[in-house]
């Protein structure tokens, strides 16, 4: 049952206010369009108490009140202005600027700080300090994404709580006391996290600037587009500024409540530069025996056009492949499925990577279930790496409504807050008895563990247990690609499949739409160059020249997602809008228009825009009832080795992937070095010590020169590498086979014999 | 008049001695609660004693004890030995030389209020007394006073030794418990106060350690006997620190409503061919009072009623070779460096102040200062997160209002500007 808040009413500079009992007073004036300025509070963080700017005069209390500690009264009679409030505001703002460097000129926060906005608006104009001013330390270098200037920091703390209270990562601290104190990290370390750009959007003042914007621009001289990120299946609501055609920086949302919150990963923040950059693909492009030829696009349509008639009218639609969509928008996907029903080609399926599913089935949960689940259970690649916001809810959950979190199988959940670990799904049965809310998120990778894991559910469900499960998708739009039907439909070639075809030569052109399978499908690099080089005509869409495209016969120019307007859906099922921010290099066409292109030069109708429309925005169930796809999971098993050794475990990255970020060099810092993770106990029996070099091999496979990280986290028995790295591709290997590890070499010895 | 409660047997015998201790009765009334008296007694004891807090604030100790939600969570009693008010050295003479009344007055404190596991956090430069201390504590539980199944009783009372780090911030009770609980030491925001949500979360007590050394002496003595003495709503007696231009600096045990001037000759009186001209009757925060003021009587209303306080019961005498712009300038150096920073007026508004005085000491200053100094000192206090900051203004603006001259003849030597 649940009961209305109690409501009270109290009068703000004589405005009649009614707002929910427990309502913070600094909230309340919100009601009245009545500023109280703050710097300390955020609603997000709460109150700290600290900068005391938020002074209001209530009634029959003697001394002026922090608007943003007090809780609503009935009847309380709340003044925000007048010449007591304006005198203590006065005060707190001499003392603020006192020692503050007043640099505004050469500061990035010019024109969005809240020192400045409100020193205008409520200082004195002077200052009665005759002293020399206090320096601190100016542009630090806090990590491999922010600088600091502890003199333009007003101590907030906004910054330590939100690495506190937010992450629980605590990395972020303040340093000494009184007038000397300083921002740092507690360990001396630099500041490494998923979530670090976040603290220069909380930072009232320019005191904390992300490297990639330091110097770059003006708030007032960008244009803002609001958009959805689409790095990665979460779906976080995205501002991106741009300015005479560069995008300079992207910032969070604060009213995405329902997805992000209001914050933002780093890969989703940080990663805009490759769009620039001098590598990208910016005309259509043909291969003629080794060499590369620019081509028109009219001439590239035709092309592709002309190839597919051929292999149509010769060898039927069966001896034709269709590959990727995992990264398109949902009209995209939309255009593409028509386009290759119309031909009649079945031989469809966005799965180019690890992952064989994509949809949590009928117990699909929001991210509000994910938040109020008593517990949450992970199997397979936790969402710490995959769905890096999705994970600030986990921890929301286990910090603030104390769920407990489990993770089943070779990776731990590393969420910076405590979980236990289970080594199989058959173990959780038993320990959720008292819980009633169960949250499920699952990679989506196995798919036996994943019919598994729905038998489990299921019979948590009968008991009465609300379960909500969540797949984070491998690509952005895995959900869209899936819930619109790129899956071979009755028995039609999956991706493996297709890739056999293609080496017994009965695969005669293959089209991929922004994936790269080379590096990512589980069959291995070898696997699938060699299916790649035995297909007469492959025709790839992407940004770049990837390992993939290198292979193609011809390769199309696509356009970025923050170029294109559409939708997508994030991992929940819940449809976002994609907008374009940023024009585009003049010859490149989304993948959208390309079909469209294409299918003008063959003569196939398309649906109506507004047809389009109604698909692409339509719920994952009812695009299941109208377009009647049944979703074909076709197994695919991955190599499995039941004997003793070291079994294997291969973990998603944020800025792993050979696409984009592999394209920004300002990102050089945060991509992940080809390594290996062990723990300390598993490490010193196999003789490996912290940063070691090491081979890694599996059945005449071998990954060489892999960077040893010892990591109490890790589970034992277990060695974790990196997926999607191009320098040590993981695809030759499967998740859980047994490796074995050699030719350990410390790295400083190896250093020593090169100088 | 001195009295002999607390101070009994100090200087005389070894106190530290947990058999001579009880020879002289010690740990009786911490037996006669368990077996006789019960929590609600001792309570009951405490509440017709008048007993108010000897930490600094002199809040009533049952009515603090009274606050702790019945929620059936566990409750935690911290003593506070953090002893670093300029001024005060009573804590640390207890500590030091009676260490076993500090442990039963814990004792009874903590079965009173139902804390099974206490704490006391001990000044860090008190290596002496947390020695000591500790060493009494093993005698202590040694003896079966402290743990489990006190005198076969079902009572448990844990006791926790911390030694601080050395910040006068820490004795601030939040700021306390965030560094017993290996936080940084700042004071927190309140609400919530630390009856509802202290230690760990759960509901806490912080009390002095004269506070709660003054307990087995109620018990065994009668609350009558306490509240029967001295002012009626400040009842009882009181260890005070007196110092500075004295004969006989040291710790004196006092009735409450003695008054300054017998304090000042029980010190000694002033130095040979000296007259004192200013009081600062409560430690480093409280407000001066002068030689007119020396007839009242020290007990916290009288104090507060002439603007000033009691405080931790830290007299110091300055005489007329006081050089008062020095004075000024030590005290607010310590509280600019004391700061925790946390919030805005202390942290910045102290270390202007501090700026500003030594300018004057070193010829720098204009007669603007002074009226500078005032409003500074006035605007940053009432507005600040906990009482530190408040602390500044009183005895800067006591002297400077009393001793304008002397400022005066700091800034005239400054040769006048073009
Ligand atoms: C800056 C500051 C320092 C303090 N230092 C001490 C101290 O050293 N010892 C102490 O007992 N109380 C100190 N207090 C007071 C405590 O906050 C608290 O009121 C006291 O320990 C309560 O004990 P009582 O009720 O027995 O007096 C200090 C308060 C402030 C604001
Ligand atoms: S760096 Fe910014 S956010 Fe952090 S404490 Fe300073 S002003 Fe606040
Ligand atoms: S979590 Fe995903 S959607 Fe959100 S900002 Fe990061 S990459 Fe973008
Ligand atoms: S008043 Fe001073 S000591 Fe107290 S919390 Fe504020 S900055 Fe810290
Ligand atoms: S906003 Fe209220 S004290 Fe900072």
């Amino acid at each position: 049952m649940t009961t209305l808040p109690k409501e009270v009413t109290l009068s703000i500079d004589g405005l009649p206010v009614t707002v929910p009992e427990g309502t913070l007073l600094v909230e309340a004036a919100k009601a009245v369009q009545t500023d109280i300025p703050v710097y300390c509070y955020h609603p997000k963080l709460g109150p700290a108490g600290l900068c005391r700017i938020c002074l209001v005069e209530i009634e029959k209390t003697p001394k002026l009140q922090i608007a943003c500690n007090t809780v609503v009264a009935e009847g309380m009679v709340v003044r925000t202005q007048g010449p007591k409030v304006e005198d203590g505001r006065r005060a707190v703002l001499e003392f603020l600027l006192l020692n503050h460097p007043l640099d505004c000129p050469i500061c990035d926060k010019g024109g969005e700080c809240d020192l400045q906005d409100y020193s205008i608006a409520y200082g004195q104009g002077m200052s009665r300090l005759a002293e020399r001013k206090e320096l601190k330390p100016k542009a630090i270098d806090l990590g491999p994404t922010i600088v600091l200037d502890d003199e333009r920091c007003i101590v907030c703390q906004r910054c330590s709580r939100f690495d506190e209270i937010v992450t629980n990562e605590r990395s972020l601290v303040v340093k000494d006391r009184g007038q000397r104190d300083v921002i740092a990290t507690a360990t001396g370390a630099p500041y490494r996290s998923n979530f670090s750009g976040n603290v220069t959007e909380l930072c009232p003042v320019g005191a904390l600037t992300s490297k990639t914007y330091r110097f770059r621009s003006r708030p007032w001289d960008l244009q803002r587009t609001r958009t959805t990120c689409q790095q990665c299946s979460v779906g976080c609501a995205l501002n991106v500024d741009e300015r005479h055609g560069n995008v300079l920086r992207t910032m969070s949302v604060p009213s995405d409540d329902a997805v992000s919150e209001g914050w933002l990963c780093d890969r989703g923040r940080y990663n805009v530069g490759f769009y620039a950059d001098e590598r990208r693909i910016t005309s259509p492009l043909g291969r003629f025996g080794d060499e590369w030829v620019q081509l028109s696009w009219d001439d590239a349509i035709e092309l592709w056009a002309t190839r597919l008639e051929e292999a149509l009218a010769s060898a039927g639609s069966a001896s034709i492949g269709v590959l990727g969509g995992g990264r398109l928008l949902n009209e995209e996907i939309l255009l593409v499925r028509h386009v290759m029903r119309a031909l009649g080609i079945a031989n469809v399926d966005w799965r180019t990577g690890r992952q064989r599913q994509a949809s949590p089935g009928a117990r699909g949960g929001t991210y509000d279930d994910l938040e109020n689940a008593q517990a949450i259970v992970t199997l397979g690649r936790p969402p710490s790496q995959s769905a890096p916001v999705m994970d600030l809810r986990i921890r929301k959950a286990v910090l603030r409504n104390g769920a407990r979190l489990i993770s089943i199988g070779a990776h731990p959940a590393s969420s910076f807050v405590p979980a236990t670990h289970l080594a199989r799904l058959s173990d959780l049965a038993g320990t959720l008895a008292e819980v009633e809310r169960i949250a499920f998120v699952w990679d989506g990778i196995d798919a036996a563990l994943g019919a598994e894991a729905e038998a489990a559910l299921a019979k948590l469900a009968a008991e009465g247990k609300h379960v909500s499960v969540f797949v984070p998708g491998e690509t952005p739009n895995a959900r869209g690609a899936e819930a619109l039907g790129l899956l071979p439909a009755g028995g039609a070639l999956d991706t493996r499949a297709q890739l056999e075809a293609a080496r017994g030569g009965t695969l005669r052109i293959l089209s991929i739409f922004g994936a790269n399978p080379v590096l990512h499908h589980p069959a291995g690099a070898a696997f699938v160059r060699e299916a790649l080089k035995r297909v007469p005509f492959v025709v790839a869409t992407d940004l770049f020249l990837t390992e993939t495209g290198r292979l193609a016969h011809l390769v199309l120019p696509a356009k970025a997602a923050f170029e294109k307007d559409g939708h997508s859906f994030d991992l929940t099922g819940a449809v976002h809008a994609v907008n374009a921010a940023h024009g585009a290099p003049p010859d490149a066409l989304s993948d959208g228009e390309v079909m469209i292109a294409l299918a003008a030069h063959l003569g196939i109708d398309l649906p109506s825009p507004r047809e389009l429309a109604d698909w692409a925005t339509a719920s994952p169930a009812t695009i299941a009832n109208g377009l009647g796809d049944a979703a074909l999971c076709g197994s695919l098993a991955p190599a499995r080795d039941g004997a003793a050794g070291l079994r294997l475990a291969i973990a998603a990255h944020p800025f792993a992937g050979g696409g984009t970020v592999y394209f920004d060099d300002r990102l050089g810092e945060l991509r992940p070095r080809p390594g290996l993770l062990l723990s300390p106990a598993t490490a010193q029996a196999a003789g490996i010590g912290e940063a070691d070099l090491v081979d890694l091999a599996a059945g005449g496979r071998v990954l060489h020169d892999l960077v040893a990280t010892l990591d109490g986290n890790a589970l034992e028995g277990v060695v974790t590498i990196v997926d999607g790295l191009p320098e040590a591709p993981a695809n030759d290997f499967g998740e859980g086979e047994t490796v074995t590890l050699g030719n350990v070499r410390s790295s400083r010895a190896l250093a020593g014999s090169v100088v | 008049m001195v009295v002999k409660v607390l101070t009994e047997g100090i200087g005389e015998v070894d106190l530290c001695d947990i058999e001579i201790y009880r020879a002289r009765g010690g740990y009786e009334q911490w037996r006669r609660a368990v077996t006789a008296l019960g929590a609600a007694g001792v309570m009951d004891a405490t509440n017709r004693s008048g007993l108010r807090g000897r930490g600094g604030a002199g809040f009533p100790t049952a009515r603090k004890w009274s606050f702790l939600p019945a929620n059936g969570r566990p409750r935690y009693l911290v003593c506070n030995s953090d002893e670093a008010e300029p001024g005060t050295f009573k804590d640390r003479m207890l500590l030091e030389r009676t260490p076993h009344q500090v442990i039963e007055g814990i004792l009874i404190g903590s079965y009173a209020i139902g804390s099974r596991h206490s704490f006391i956090y001990i000044r860090g430069e008190f290596a002496e007394g947390y020695r000591i201390f500790k060493a009494a504590l093993a005698q202590a539980r040694a003896a079966g006073f402290v743990g489990e199944r006190i005198f076969g009783s079902d009572v448990t009372v844990e006791l926790t030794v911390h030694r601080g780090a050395g910040a006068y911030i820490c004795g601030e009770e939040t700021a306390l418990l965030n560094s017993l609980e290996g936080r940084r030491g700042e004071p927190r925001l309140k609400p919530p106060f630390p009856a509802v949500k202290g230690l760990y979360g759960e509901p806490t007590v912080v009390n002095n350690v004269e506070t709660l050394a003054y307990l087995p002496h109620i018990l065994r003595n009668g609350p009558e006997w306490f509240a029967s003495v001295g002012p009626q709503r400040s009842p009882g007696f009181k260890v005070v620190s007196v110092s500075g231009h004295v004969k006989r600096p040291g710790n004196f045990e006092v009735p409450l409503g003695t008054t300054l001037r017998e304090l000042l000759e029980l010190a000694g009186g002033p130095l040979e061919g000296r007259k004192i001209v200013a009081i600062q009757p409560g430690g480093g925060s409280s407000a001066c009072l002068f030689e007119e003021h020396l007839g009242l009587s020290y007990d916290f209303d009288t104090m507060a009623a002439h603007g000033t306080m009691l405080g931790s019961g830290a007299i110091v005498f300055f005489d007329d070779s006081t050089d008062f712009v020095k004075a000024a300038l030590a005290l607010v150096r310590f509280y600019a460096h004391e700061s925790c920073g946390q919030c805005t007026p202390c942290r910045e508004g102290g270390h202007w102040l501090e700026v500003t005085l030594e300018r004057i000491l070193h010829g720098g200053g204009v007669e603007s200062d002074i009226d500078m100094l005032l409003a500074v000192a006035h605007q940053l206090t009432g507005i600040n997160l906990c009482p530190l900051g408040d602390s500044i203004e009183p005895f800067l603006a006591s002297v400077v209002k009393r001793f304008e001259g002397q400022f005066r003849s700091y800034v005239r030597t400054l040769p006048v500007p073009a």
